[in-house]
C-alpha cells in the first residue's frame, strides 16, 4: 500500500507542520486543541494502517527510506522499522493523540503546550524509526527540548529544579552516547571501506571489533540508555521530573521516554556490539534485579500517588532489563512486549494521579479516602489500572511480566526468586494504595465537596487505554508476532539462540 | 599588469570604507550610511562567491604575500556575515551618536584587516592585517566617548592589545632569525630540519602562543576579555566574539599548522592542555555571572578552547572542524550579542536577572535568544551541535593513531564542558519562559530584527542542513594543506 509514500517521513512531517499551525493559528485555547488533536489524529490513523500493511514473519527492516544527507561524513536520512521499532511506533502516536486529548483543559498558555506536544510526538518518533546514528542521535535530543519546557513552564511548584534536573542528567547521557557513536564510526570506517553514520552498516562490521571495545562502547551505551530507562542508580532524575510534571507530560516521559532508553539497548547496542553485550550480561542482570526490587520497595513509603506511579515504573522498567539481560529470543521478546504494555499502563496510572490531583486537589495518600463514592467512574479506571500493573491475568502487564520471568527461569533459575519477590511488594503497595485512596470511609481531611468524577476528555483516553489492556492481555499474539522475528535475530547475534 | 582579481573584495571594503565619511559630510543622512556600508558588504561578497563556486585555482598576489583559496574565501565571507549584521543591528543602536560615519568606517576597515589576515601567506602580511583590525576595534571599543564603561574598556583593550602584539611580533623576529623568511612554507621547509629541541625555537613558540593567546582570549590570558565585551558598544562586542576573536585563531592556524607543523611534538601537549584549562574554567566562571554580557564573554572563552582542540589534533578532519566550530560560533555568539544589544535599545538591563519574563514581553526575540543559546549549547538539529560534533570527533578520530590516544581526552573534556555550559544557557532560557516578570510588551527595531534573523536563520540551516557549509569548511581545510 505504501510503496510510493514515504510513510514514515509523513509521521515525522505531519506533526511537525502541525506544531507550527498550532503557533500560527492557535490564538485561542480552544483552537489550539483542536488543531493539535485533528493534526495528532493523523498520526495514530497512519501508524495503524502502516501495522496493518507491515509485512509479519520477518525480520527485514521494512518501509525503508534513505537520502543522502550530510554526503562528505556519511551520514543519510536513513528511516525504517522492523517489528520492535513498528509496535513503539504505534503506541508513540497513540499516546500523544490520548494525552492531547486529556489535556483538553490546559488553560495556560495553550498554543505553546500543544506545539510542544507535537513536536515531542517528532523526536520520539523520530528515534524510533531513525537507522543513521547521526539522525537518531538528533532526534534523541530534540526530545529533551519540549520535555523541559513543558516540565518548566506547565509544571509543579518544584518545576524549575526538576526541569533542570531532567534536561542536564540526560543531556549526560547523550553525550556519553555522542562520544561512542563517534568512535563506532572511526571503528567501522576502515571495516567497511566507507565512511557511513548507518546503524545498519555498522552493525555489519562491528563483530569484528576488538574485544575491549565492544565492552567499552557497550557499557557507554549502557550507560547513555540506561539513564533514559532509568534503572538504578542512574534514576534520580525521574521522580523529580515525574511529579513535577504535568498529567500529559508525565504520560508521554514514562509512556514514550523510558522506551527510547530500552529501545536503544536492544534495537542499537546488543545486535551493534554482541560481544560486549554477553560479556556485561551478568552485570545488566544485577542492575535489572536491582532496580526492580529497589523501585517496588521503595513505591511502599511513598505518600504521595504520583510519586509511587514514577518509582514503581523504575521497577517496571526493570523487567524490561531482566528480559533484555538472558538474551534470549523469549526473553528479547517479553521485554518489548512489557515495553509496550507500560506505555499503556503507566498512561492510565498517570492519568489518574492528574484526574485525583485535579478534582480533590491533593495526591496524598493519607488525606484521601472512599473517593469511590464520590467519584465511581475514576475509581474503576484506578483499579483497572491499578490491576493492570501489578499484573492482574488478562491483562497484558500479566503476559508481559510473566513471559519475561519465564525467560529468565530458562537462564538464570537460580535467582529468579528476587525478581518474582517484587509481584508480592508491587501487589502489595497498589491495593493498599487502592484501599486507602478509593475505598473505605468518605474522607474528613479535606474537603470534597467540589470533587466530581472525570470529564468526558479524560474519560475517553482512560477508557481506550483500558479497551487495550484487556484486549492485548487476550490476544498478546497480535503485538508478539510483529516482535518475535527481530527478538530471534538479536539474540542470534548474541549467540543465545 | 598586475591581476587584482584575488582582492577584489578588499578593494570594495575599502573603496566604501573611504567613500562614507565623504557621503556623510554631503547629506548628513545617517541612514544612507548604514544602507551603503551593508550593500558594500553585500558587493564585496560577490567576488569571493563566485570564485568559490566556480572552483578556480588559487591565485597567488603581491609575490607570495596574499593567496586567494578556499580558505581565505570561507573566513572572508564569515568576516564579511559578521560586518553586515553589525552594521544592519548599529543602525538603531548607534542612531544619533557622534562620528557616526568614522564608526562605519572603521568597522569595515577592521573587517579589511580580518580579509587580509585570512589571505596572508607572509608573517608581514598577517601582522600588518591584524593590526589594522585591532586597531580599529581599540577606536571602536572607546567609540562613546562620554561613556566611562566604555573608555576604560578601550584603555584596557588597547594596552593589552599593544602588548600582545608587542610579544607576537618578538615571536615573529626570533622565528625570522631561525628560519631565515617571513613566508610560512618556507619557514615550515626551514624548520622541518632545525632538530627539536632548539631553545630559539621553543622560545618563539611559547611568544607567539602567548601574543595570540591574548588575541583569542584562551587561558591563561583572557582576564581582558569580559570586562572589554562587557564594557564595549555591544554591537562591536558582537564584531570583537565573532570577527577578531576569528581572526586570531586563523593566524594561529597559519603560524601552528604551517610554520610550526615540523616541531608540533614540542607543542602540542601544551596547546592541548591550555585547551582544556580554556573550556572548563570559561563554562565554570560563566556560571557565576550576573550580567548577560560578561556570561556570554566567558562562554567566549570557552567556545575557544573548543576551536583550540584543532591545534593539537592537527589533522585535516580536525582542520575542518575548526573552521566549522568558526563559521557556526560566528552566527550564534554574534547573534546573541546582538539580541542584548536590541534589547538595550529599549532601555532594558543587562543582568541576567533582567530577562525574567522576556517570552511574554517579545516572543521573537525570546525564541531567538533560545534558539542562539541552545545552539551554543550544543543542541541538535542546530549549527553548534553540528560543528561541535565535527570537532569533537576528529579528536576521537585522531585518537586511534598509535602513540595519540591521549587526544581523546579532548574530546571527553569537550563533552563534559558542553553539559556543563548547558546549564548557565538554560538558565537564561528558563528566566526567558518560565519565570514571571514585570513589564509592558517590547517592540524591537526593524532593523535589530533583520540583524538577529540573519544569525537565527544561519543557524538552524547551517545545523539542519550542513553540506554546503562544510564542504567549504573541507575545502578550506584541505587548501590549508597544500
Amino acid at each position: 500500500m505504501f510503496e510510493q509514500v514515504p510513510i514514515l517521513t509523513a509521521l515525522l512531517l505531519v506533526p511537525l507542520v502541525g506544531s507550527f499551525l498550532v503557533f500560527a493559528l492557535g490564538n485561542t485555547q480552544r483552537r489550539a486543541s483542536i488543531i493539535a488533536l485533528v493534526v495528532s489524529a493523523i498520526p495514530l490513523v497512519l501508524s495503524a494502517l502502516l501495522l496493518i500493511d507491515f509485512q509479519l514473519g520477518t525480520s527485514t527492516i521494512q518501509f525503508v527510506e534513505k537520502h543522502t544527507w550530510i554526503e562528505s561524513y556519511g551520514i543519510s536520512y536513513y528511516l525504517g522499522i522492523d517489528g520492535i521499532s513498528a509496535p513503539m511506533v504505534f503506541l508513540t502516536t497513540l499516546l500523544c493523540f490520548l494525552a492531547i486529548l486529556f489535556s483538553w483543559d490546559v488553560e495556560h498558555r495553550t498554543k505553546e503546550y500543544m506545539g510542544l506536544m507535537l513536536i515531542l510526538e517528532v523526536g520520539v518518533v523520530g528515534v524510533f524509526t531513525a537507522l543513521d546514528y547521526f539522525l537518531f542521535y538528533v532526534f534523541w535530543e530534540v526530545v529533551l527540548i519540549p520535555m523541559y519546557f513543558l516540565i518548566a513552564i506547565w509544571g509543579g511548584p518544584r518545576r524549575a529544579y526538576a526541569s533542570i534536573k531532567f534536561f542536564i542528567y540526560t543531556h549526560v547521557a547523550s553525550l556519553a552516547m555522542l562520544i561512542t557513536i563517534m568512535a563506532l564510526y572511526f571503528e567501522a570506517k576502515p571495516l567497511l571501506g566507507y565512511a557511513s553514520f548507518s546503524i545498519t552498516d555498522i552493525a555489519t562490521v562491528s563483530g569484528d571489533f576488538s574485544g575491549v571495545f565492544q565492552v567499552a562502547a557497550f557499557a557507554a551505551l549502557f550507560f547513555a540508555f540506561g539513564v533514559k530507562m532509568p534503572v538504578v542508580p542512574f534514576h534520580t532524575w525521574l521522580p523529580d521530573a515525574h511529579v513535577e510534571a504535568p498529567t500529559a507530560g508525565s504520560v508521554l516521559l514514562a509512556g514514550l521516554l523510558l522506551k527510547m532508553g530500552s529501545y536503544g539497548i536492544i534495537r542499537i547496542a546488543l545486535p551493534t556490539l554482541p560481544v560486549g553485550a554477553s560479556t556485561l550480561m551478568p552485570l545488566m542482570l544485577a542492575i535489572a534485579i536491582l532496580s526492580i526490587l529497589y523501585g517496588s520497595l521503595v513505591c511502599l513509603a511513598q505518600k504521595d500517588l504520583k510519586k509511587m506511579v514514577a518509582f514503581s515504573s523504575i521497577s517496571h522498567m526493570g523487567i524490561v532489563l531482566l528480559g533484555i539481560s538472558t538474551g534470549s529470543q523469549l526473553g528479547i521478546a517479553a521485554a518489548v512486549l512489557q515495553m509496550f504494555s507500560h506505555g499503556l499502563i503507566t498512561a492510565v496510572l498517570f492519568m489518574m494521579c492528574g484526574v485525583v490531583q485535579h478534582k480533590v486537589g491533593t495526591r496524598e495518600i493519607p488525606l484521601l479516602g472512599g473517593l469511590a463514592q464520590k467519584m465511581p467512574i475514576a475509581a474503576t479506571f484506578m483499579t483497572i489500572g491499578f490491576l493492570a500493573s501489578l499484573g492482574l491475568p488478562g491483562m497484558i502487564g500479566f503476559v508481559a511480566e510473566f513471559s519475561v520471568f519465564v525467560a529468565t527461569f530458562d537462564s538464570y533459575a537460580w535467582i529468579l526468586f528476587l525478581p518474582i519477590a517484587s509481584v508480592a511488594i508491587t501487589a502489595g503497595y497498589y491495593l493498599w494504595a487502592l484501599q486507602r485512596t478509593m475505598f473505605g470511609p468518605l474522607t474528613d481531611k479535606i474537603d470534597l465537596t467540589h470533587a466530581h468524577d472525570t470529564n468526558w476528555y479524560e474519560a475517553i483516553p482512560l477508557a481506550i487505554l483500558a479497551i487495550l489492556i484487556v484486549f492485548f492481555g487476550m490476544f498478546p499474539s497480535v503485538v508478539m508476532d510483529f516482535i518475535t522475528p527481530s527478538a530471534s535475530v538479536i539474540s542470534a547475534a548474541l549467540g543465545v539462540g | 599588469m598586475i591581476d587584482l582579481s584575488p582582492v577584489y573584495s578588499e578593494m570594495i571594503v575599502l573603496l566604501i570604507a573611504i567613500a562614507i565619511p565623504a557621503i556623510f559630510f554631503a547629506t548628513r543622512s545617517e541612514k544612507l550610511l548604514g544602507i551603503i556600508s551593508a550593500v558594500g558588504v553585500i558587493v564585496a561578497m560577490i567576488p569571493l562567491i563566485t570564485f568559490y563556486i566556480s572552483g578556480s585555482e588559487p591565485v597567488v598576489f603581491a609575490g607570495g604575500l596574499i593567496r586567494l583559496d578556499a580558505f581565505a574565501v570561507a573566513f572572508k565571507l564569515v568576516f564579511l556575515a559578521v560586518a553586515l549584521y553589525v552594521i544592519i543591528a548599529s543602525v538603531r543602536y548607534v542612531r544619533g551618536e557622534r562620528h557616526l560615519a568614522e564608526y562605519y568606517s572603521l568597522i569595515l576597515l577592521a573587517t579589511l584587516g580580518m580579509m587580509l589576515v585570512a589571505s596572508s601567506l607572509d608573517l608581514i602580511t598577517l601582522f600588518v592585517g591584524l593590526e589594522l583590525a585591532s586597531i580599529c576595534s581599540y577606536a571602536l571599543v572607546g567609540f562613546r566617548k562620554f561613556d566611562k564603561r566604555g573608555m576604560e574598556a578601550a584603555v584596557k583593550y588597547f594596552i593589552i592589545g599593544a602588548f600582545s602584539s608587542a610579544i607576537s611580533l618578538y615571536g615573529i623576529s626570533l622565528i625570522y632569525g631561525i628560519a631565515g623568511s617571513t613566508g610560512f612554507a618556507e619557514i615550515g621547509t626551514s624548520l622541518a630540519t632545525a632538530s627539536g629541541m632548539d631553545p630559539a625555537i621553543l622560545l618563539a613558540t611559547g611568544m607567539l602562543i602567548a601574543g595570540f593567546g591574548f588575541k583569542v582570549a584562551i587561558i591563561p590570558f583572557h582576564m581582558w576579555a569580559p570586562d572589554v565585551y562587557e564594557g564595549a558598544p555591544t554591537t562591536i562586542t558582537a564584531m570583537l566574539a565573532s570577527g577578531s576573536k576569528k581572526m586570531g585563531f586563523v593566524a594561529l592556524f597559519k603560524i601552528f599548522l604551517i610554520g610550526l607543523i615540523a616541531v608540533k611534538a614540542d607543542w602540542d601537549v601544551i596547546v592541548a592542555i591550555i585547551a582544556m584549562m580554556t573550556m572548563t574554567l570559561g563554562n565554570l566562571i560563566a556560571i557565576s555571572q550576573s550580567n548577560i554580557k560578561r556570561m556570554l564573554a566567558y562562554s567566549s572563552i570557552a567556545q575557544a578552547g573548543y576551536i583550540l582542540i584543532a591545534l593539537p589534533v592537527g589533522t585535516e578532519y580536525a582542520v575542518a572542524g575548526g573552521i566549522f566550530h568558526i563559521v557556526t560560533h560566528a552566527f550564534m555568539k554574534g547573534g546573541a550579542f546582538i539580541a542584548v544589544a536590541a534589547l538595550s535599545t529599549v532601555t532594558f538591563g543587562e543582568s541576567i536577572s533582567d530577562y525574567k519574563g522576556l517570552a511574554k514581553r517579545s516572543p521573537f526575540l525570546a525564541f531567538s535568544m533560545s534558539v542562539l543559546l541552545l545552539s551554543l549549547a550544543g543542541i541538535p538539529p542546530l549549527s553548534g551541535f553540528a560543528s561541535k560534533f565535527w570537532l569533537f570527533s576528529s579528536a576521537v578520530d585522531a585518537a586511534a593513531t598509535p602513540g595519540h590516544a591521549w587526544l581523546l581526552w579532548l574530546a571527553v573534556f569537550g563533552v563534559i564542558n558542553s553539559a556543563i555550559s548547558l546549564y548557565y544557557y538554560v538558565r537564561v532560557i528558563k528566566y526567558m519562559y518560565v519565570e514571571s516578570g514585570s513589564g509592558e510588551s517590547i517592540r524591537l527595531p526593524g532593523s535589530m530584527v533583520i540583524a538577529i534573523s540573519i544569525t537565527l536563520i544561519a543557524t538552524i540551516i547551517i545545523g539542519i542542513y550542513p553540506s554546503p557549509v562544510l564542504d567549504l569548511c573541507r575545502e578550506a581545510a584541505r587548501a590549508f594543506f597544500l
